[in-house]
């Protein structure tokens, strides 16, 4: 009788789960699974389940909220779930598993800050190999917790802690066996650069600056000593495509952020896509969407990798809608620049020349009395994700209608200051506003859109079952026919929405989840 | 490392050293002030600040509190800036305020225009001091918060700066009935009106047929009123200046702000 109920026990704890390198690189192969921050390497955010489709969605309800009680920023985190079991981080150096099915803790960690420092601010989520899930730290440090517990097993600072300069806050990239993290500081005076640790020690493999030194590719873009201070920050989580063995990184903008007259020059590699050997750190190839930029239209987007056919031939693509109301389209095996269109109001550039290059309008740049220009500083889009479903061939994405009045004075560099060239504001008695836009990523076009209140800072996801879920400024988490638009389902939330939906199973039964304010939320179909 | 801090000695001179603290709190009045203040501090969603007169203080250690703190129940928020931005942007508006200098009174007698504010029946819209409507902003403090001149603007041509909580919106029901209210709170699927009544309105947008925003504001222009009756209205509206509330009554002192 004993030796029964020993077994049972024994079937019942079941162990960790193993995220292997070959798991995530066949992430969309386990739909039940969300493994990566954007999904799978591709970013593409697209589910096979259709469980919850356009003809029951209408019945979407809550299944369980979390309350992390947390409040430390914008809850920007995308959760990982791994057979069951979901990981997120919160604000104040905060992560979790919880039951993907009940909402109930498994284990919780709260990093250990030394005392003095800044522990508020936002953290977009983990990334997970083996038996261990890593996360960094708003103070720039690394950390890899143990799965089954929640302790930690290494803690590297990936740069000495300075109040007011770097810190970190995106979710980190497994590749192979290393884990990608880079830094934010954009705002502050920084030298961006991007960083590879070994996943089992936390040693640095290596580190990529995004701002070169003068001698070095690309120093020549720097006027002065302005590269010791240029930011190029790597604030969010890149693709990567196995077969061609490179990482896609975006990289943010440069520093003073709306004064550029000292850092004259192209400014590289700020406001570019690079393309990274992930095994050394070695640049194979950047496009820079915005040369000398002084709007703060960081390229962190999402760099999303579609196989896709090209005026009539196959060819291995990375799209990106940026942040300057561009979208473009790239050939990811050479970074040549194949197409652009602004897909949202702008008054910057005439046209993008052959190479990509903006020819841009005049006096658009920051002046002392303020300069309208469009889009506004958080740009047309943002950090949200997009997504792309193979069925409808549509890329759908946030996109934020608001224009800003950016002002620039010289500024003055002082270390652990915010070193930003002045002040931007919206524009009086101009409302801003937003929406949800299906556009064919081939040409451009858009297939229809859904017109927002307000503007934006949620993403999409896109599934099988005909759906693309969204967010809005209002707090409301929609459902939306990803053929024709029409809104099937909503849910207000009760918080502004800054994350991105994901979707899993547990048991056969599909589950959507999203956090607002401090909470995570699960959404399932009744159960019959 | 040493060579690190070498790099910055020698990026120094790059940028500029000590600035004149006036032509640097120009810049900043000009990027952080003038939205509100004017260019030149004649006052427009704020109050005007070149005439001197300024109603929380016009000592530096006053002007700077008001800055770093705001003033609740205002629009006047919060600016966090440096010390020496600070020092810099109090001397600045200290030297073209004048401060100190008592500003003179607006022409008119404030006695008659009262007469005046009863007569066209502002209290239909405004309250002040606790009578009249809700409908339109609260006056009770107008003349600390606006200069003369932007509420003269204000009854000629109410449409020129309408305040974002009063937004005029009108929903057009499936029948074709209109109603017109100012907007309470709007997102992408409701909207929620006060009528003139002062009551709620609620609308689910897909159970009407149209949200229309009013560009023009929903106070008429009083544009052909006599001159005299204008300027004494002008001078009754300036003496209107209710003390603020502080702390948890703040909120009772909103309206305009």
């Amino acid at each position: 009788m004993r030796r029964v109920a020993l077994l049972l026990l024994a079937a019942a704890s079941t162990l960790p789960a193993q995220v292997t390198y070959e798991r995530l690189i066949n992430a969309l192969r386990e739909p039940q699974n969300w493994l990566t921050y954007w999904g799978d390497y591709t970013a593409v955010r697209h589910r096979d389940i259709n469980q919850i489709n356009t003809a029951n969605v209408k019945d979407l309800r809550v299944e369980w909220m979390f309350q992390t009680g947390m409040p430390g920023g914008a809850f920007e985190t995308v959760p990982l779930v791994v057979d069951g079991i979901m990981y997120f981080t919160g604000g104040e150096g905060t992560a979790y598993a919880v039951d993907a099915r009940s909402g109930r803790q498994l284990w919780r960690y709260k990093h250990a800050f030394p005392q003095g420092r800044s522990t508020s601010g936002v953290n977009r989520g983990v990334a997970i190999l083996g038996n261990l899930v890593y996360m960094v730290t708003i103070d720039s440090h690394l950390v890899a917790l143990d799965i089954a517990t929640g302790r930690p097993v290494w803690d590297t600072e990936m740069v000495p802690y300075k109040a007011g300069t770097y810190y970190a806050t995106l979710a980190p990239l497994v590749v192979k066996d290393k884990v990608i993290a880079g830094i934010g500081g954009g705002e502050q005076g920084v030298r961006g650069f991007l960083d590879a640790y070994d996943a089992k020690t936390g040693k640095r493999v290596w580190r990529f600056w995004t701002v070169p030194a003068p001698g070095e590719k690309g120093g020549e873009t720097w006027a002065g000593d302005s590269w010791k201070i240029g930011g190029g920050p790597t604030w969010m989580t890149g693709t990567y495509d196995p077969k061609l063995n490179t990482m896609y990184w975006g990289v943010g903008n440069p520093g003073a952020d709306l004064y550029g007259e000292n850092r004259r020059g192209d400014n590289l590699y700020t406001c570019s896509l690079v393309a990274l050997d992930p095994d050394t750190g070695t640049l194979k190839w950047h496009f820079q969407f915005t040369p000398h930029d002084t709007h703060d239209w960081d390229a962190q987007e999402a760099p999303m990798l579609l196989d896709l056919n090209w005026q009539g031939r196959p060819r291995k693509l990375v799209v990106q809608a940026n942040r300057n109301a561009f979208y473009y389209v790239l050939d990811r095996e050479t970074g040549e620049f194949l197409m652009g269109k602004p897909f949202a109001r702008q008054t910057w550039a005439k046209e993008l020349d052959a190479k990509g290059r903006p020819i841009l309008m005049p006096n658009t740049e920051p002046t002392p009395e303020g300069n309208r220009q469009c889009p506004g500083l958080a740009g047309a889009t943002n950090w949200m994700a997009p997504s792309y479903n193979p069925q409808t061939g549509l890329f759908y994405f946030a996109v934020r209608e608001q224009c800003d009045i950016y002002y620039s004075e010289p500024p003055k560099y002082v270390e652990g200051k915010a070193y930003w060239g002045s002040v931007f504001r919206g524009v009086t008695d101009e409302k801003e506003s937003g929406m949800l836009k299906a556009m064919d990523p081939l040409t451009g076009e858009t297939k229809w859109d859904f017109r927002y209140y307000r503007a934006p800072w949620a993403g999409t996801l896109s599934t099988s079952g005909g759906l693309i879920f969204a967010g809005d400024e209002d707090g409301y988490l929609m459902a939306f026919d990803a053929k024709s638009g029409k809104n099937l389902w909503k849910m207000n939330t009760g918080n502004r929405l800054v994350s991105s939906p994901i979707t899993y199973l547990v048991n056969g039964r599909q589950y959507v989840a999203m956090p607002s304010g401090s909470v995570m939320i699960a959404f399932a179909l009744p159960e019959k | 490392m040493k060579a690190f801090l070498i790099g910055f000695l020698v990026l120094c001179p790059l940028f500029p050293q000590e600035t004149d603290p006036i032509e640097s709190g120009k810049a900043l009045y000009r990027s952080n002030c003038a939205f509100c203040h004017g260019l030149t501090g004649g006052g427009g969603r704020g109050p005007a600040l070149a005439q001197g007169n300024f109603v929380h203080g016009s000592s530096a250690a006053e002007i700077r509190r008001v800055i770093r703190e705001g003033v609740a129940g205002t629009n006047m928020p919060a600016f966090h800036m440096e010390a020496d931005e600070l020092d810099h942007l109090v001397a600045f508006i200290q030297a073209f305020s004048g401060a100190g200098v008592k500003r003179p009174p607006v022409a008119g007698d404030a006695k008659r225009g009262h007469d005046v504010y009863t007569r066209s029946g502002c209290g239909g819209c405004h309250q002040v001091a606790g009578q009249g409507s809700i409908y339109g902003p609260d006056l009770s403090r107008i003349g600390a918060a606006r200069s003369s001149d932007y509420i003269r603007d204000s009854i000629v041509n109410p449409s020129a700066d309408i305040p974002e909580d009063y937004q005029g919106v009108t929903v057009v029901m499936r029948d074709g009935k209109r109603l017109t209210g100012i907007r309470v709170n709007e997102d992408t699927f409701s909207v929620q009106l006060r009528d003139p009544s002062g009551k709620f309105r609620m609308f689910q947008k897909n159970e009407v047929r149209e949200v229309l925003h009013e560009k023009k504001s929903l106070m008429p222009p009083y544009a052909s009123m006599a001159k005299e009756d204008l300027q004494n209205l002008l001078a009754y509206l300036d003496s209107l200046r209710g003390g603020l509330k502080t702390g948890a009554d703040a909120r009772q002192a909103e309206g305009i702000r």
